[in-house]
């Protein structure tokens, strides 16, 4: 398995969110208008990410997962306890945890930071439902995190690799405010053309190997630019 | 001279709202421009009375590739009859020497750069002549200096189709939905190179690419590579070195010093895109675009700076025969000198503020390094780095300017 830093980096860079998953587009495109509000977003995906990762790793471990009861059987004597498989229940499980953290930042962020609260509007309460969020706890139920420390640094990393793309889309955002795009493109048209661009800007970071990187875990989106250029250097 | 400018201000009025030729005006300013300055002037406001506009300046871009250009043609020959000579019977085994054959190898190198440049030069200005029109502007200055850096970072055998289809998406996708010259996020030239790299693969790396007419030499040797020839450049040498555990590191590099002698390299006589390998060469284009004004020395000394240090870092950690290798080999081998001096220097995709660029120079040398030595996928890592931190340049200017706003509003307050 990887190393946690090697989890952490990875989740920042290699397996962005945003640009190797185009998960969690939709505040992104939303909210990247300016760079203050991109901040705020970001730091709330930061906050989200961060608890509800390792929370959901210890339900799925210790809960969810097949076997995962089976610390019931010695202590408790519920024979049969370990054939319990509940992994049928983690969506809804895992959502429920997301939801009542967005809560827990809504109401922080209403208390401490009035102004941002009203920026941010309707998609401060919509990452309970933000892709990337959800996503990231599926991710780490798939590729079966050893350590809950691996399970909090690949959900600080995310959130990590998630506001490096909306703040630096709304950067550009405010830039090309003054660009003469054509008429049919403004607005939406051209932030997806620029995700596009900044997408193959972060393919510089795909392939980079770790000394026992999980390939099963890296979906084949990720996986085809390094084969490709493999093959050709094996040649 | 003078007799030039009356014939065209004869014509003028053909051109003008209304008349005859009115459609044409774009294309017949261009022209005009090209050798005198624009008629048009400044009514109001205070203004700079100079000749030079951005046309002016791009051309100095233009200029100061030169150097690069003429190396980057003799190079392209050398390479053409080195690897021809390790046929089996070759009549060519003398010009391995470097200066031997020396027209030779100028009219080989011709005949494959020379048709890259057309290519790039007529598919870019056919797209901003359309741009043009349909937006009733003069044709726009920014492709002068990408229509001439495409064929200088592409392999010499990259077939001539693909560069046609890069340098479109680079000028429709990458500049002209954004608006035109000025507008643009991502370097053109690297958005061609880049587009090049990832939609075909085969054609852009490997070792079959960077001596014209390789492929024509392992078809004549029954499939294979001649005894002795390699195609591979230094920098996929090294990779391969990286992965090879059956000799030591230390061994591995000394061979690879004895292979690319420094000097060699600094002079650019190794293989390599067409325009990239001479770091003397895109040494003389930067002092004449620092002497004009035109490059940043933020930018270009902090890129080498941010590549030296990151190297030295690779140093410390050690490992391996590309961590190992001594750090200032990273600034004169693949296309560092030249990403330096030419790509991240461009004005528009750069960051603006005197502070950012230093942090925009050293991040993009020091990235480039580190996907150079970690990525296994690139063996070269100049032309991703520079787009990463093309991408990350306005966020960079954002946070300078911020904190200029934060230093002067508690200046104000103290005072």
């Amino acid at each position: 398995m990887d190393t946690t830093l090697d989890i952490f980096v990875k989740a920042i860079f290699s397996e962005n969110m945003i640009f190797a998953y185009f998960l969690g587009m939709c505040s992104y495109l939303a909210v990247s208008k300016t760079v203050k509000t991109a901040v705020g977003l970001g730091a709330a995906v930061i906050f989200v990410l961060g608890i509800t990762i390792p929370m959901n790793y210890l339900l799925q471990n210790y809960v969810l997962k097949e076997g995962a009861l089976g610390w019931l059987n010695p202590e408790y004597g519920l024979d049969g306890a370990h054939t319990i498989d509940l992994s049928f229940l983690s969506f809804i499980m895992f959502i429920a945890v997301i939801a009542s953290m967005v809560q827990l930042v809504e109401m922080l962020v209403e208390k401490f930071a009035p102004a941002l609260y009203g920026a941010l509007g309707i998609f401060l309460p919509l990452i309970a439902v933000n892709c990337s969020i959800l996503g990231g706890a599926l991710f780490m139920a798939d590729r079966q995190y050893s350590t809950i420390a691996d399970a909090t640094a690949f959900g600080i990393g995310s959130g990590i690799g998630w506001f490096l793309a909306i703040v630096a889309i709304a950067a550009i955002r405010e830039k090309i405010r003054y660009s003469q795009v054509p008429a049919p493109l403004r607005g939406l048209g051209i932030t997806f053309i620029l995700t596009g661009l900044m997408g193959i800007a972060f393919m510089s970071f795909m392939g980079i190997e770790y000394k026992n990187g999980d390939k099963k875990a890296e979906t084949e989106q990720v996986e085809a630019p390094k084969t490709s250029q493999n093959i050709e250097l094996n040649k | 001279m003078k007799a030039l400018e009356k014939l065209l201000h004869k014509w003028d009025p053909m051109f003008e709202k209304g008349a005859k030729w009115e459609k044409f005006h774009p294309l017949y300013e261009t022209m005009t421009t090209f050798a005198f300055t624009p008629k048009h002037v400044t009514k109001k406001g205070a203004h700079i009375r100079d000749g030079v506009d951005l046309k002016r300046t791009m051309f100095m871009v233009v200029i100061a590739l030169i150097p690069c250009l003429l190396f980057g043609i003799y190079n392209t020959g050398h390479w053409h009859y080195e690897i021809q000579s390790y046929l089996p019977g070759s009549e060519f085994e003398a010009y391995r020497d470097y200066m031997t054959g020396f027209g030779d190898k100028v009219l080989y190198g011709l005949s494959r750069v020379l048709p890259l440049l057309v290519v790039s030069y007529g598919v870019g200005l056919a797209i901003e002549f359309v741009f043009g029109f349909l937006k009733g502007h003069s044709l726009h200055e920014g492709y002068l200096v990408s229509g001439m850096l495409i064929p200088l970072i592409m392999p010499v055998d990259v077939p001539l189709w693909m560069v046609g289809v890069a340098t479109a998406f680079a000028v429709i996708i990458g500049k002209e939905v954004f608006g035109g010259t000025g507008m643009n996020i991502l370097n053109v030239a690297l958005t061609a190179r880049a587009f090049l790299f990832f939609a075909y693969p085969t054609a852009m790396s490997g070792d079959k690419v960077w001596k014209g007419g390789t492929a024509d030499v392992i078809a004549a040797n029954n499939g294979m590579l001649p005894d002795g020839a390699t195609g591979a450049t230094a920098l996929a040498d090294l990779q391969a070195m990286k992965t090879n555990l059956t000799e030591s590191a230390s061994l591995l590099l000394e061979k690879f010093q004895a292979q690319y002698d420094p000097i060699d390299a600094f002079m650019g006589m190794i293989p390599g895109s067409v325009g990239e390998t001479s770091t003397l060469a895109v040494l003389i284009g930067a002092l004449i675009l620092l002497a004009t004004g035109v490059a940043s020395w933020r930018i270009i000394v902090s890129f080498f700076a941010g590549g030296f240090l990151f190297g030295l870092l690779m140093n410390a950690i050690g490992g391996n025969a590309y961590f190992d290798m001594p750090a200032y080999y990273h600034l004169i081998i693949g296309g560092f000198a030249f990403g330096a001096v030419f790509m991240a220097t461009d004005p528009v995709t750069a960051a603006q503020t005197s502070v950012g660029k230093l942090w925009y120079g050293f991040l993009a040398g020091g990235i480039a390094v580190l996907i150079r030595t970690l990525n296994p996928a690139y063996p070269e890592g100049v032309m991703l780095a520079i787009l990463f931190m093309n991408v990350m340049a306005p966020i960079i200017d954002h946070y300078v300017i911020q904190a200029n706003v934060k230093r002067r509003l508690k200046r104000l307050k103290t005072a």
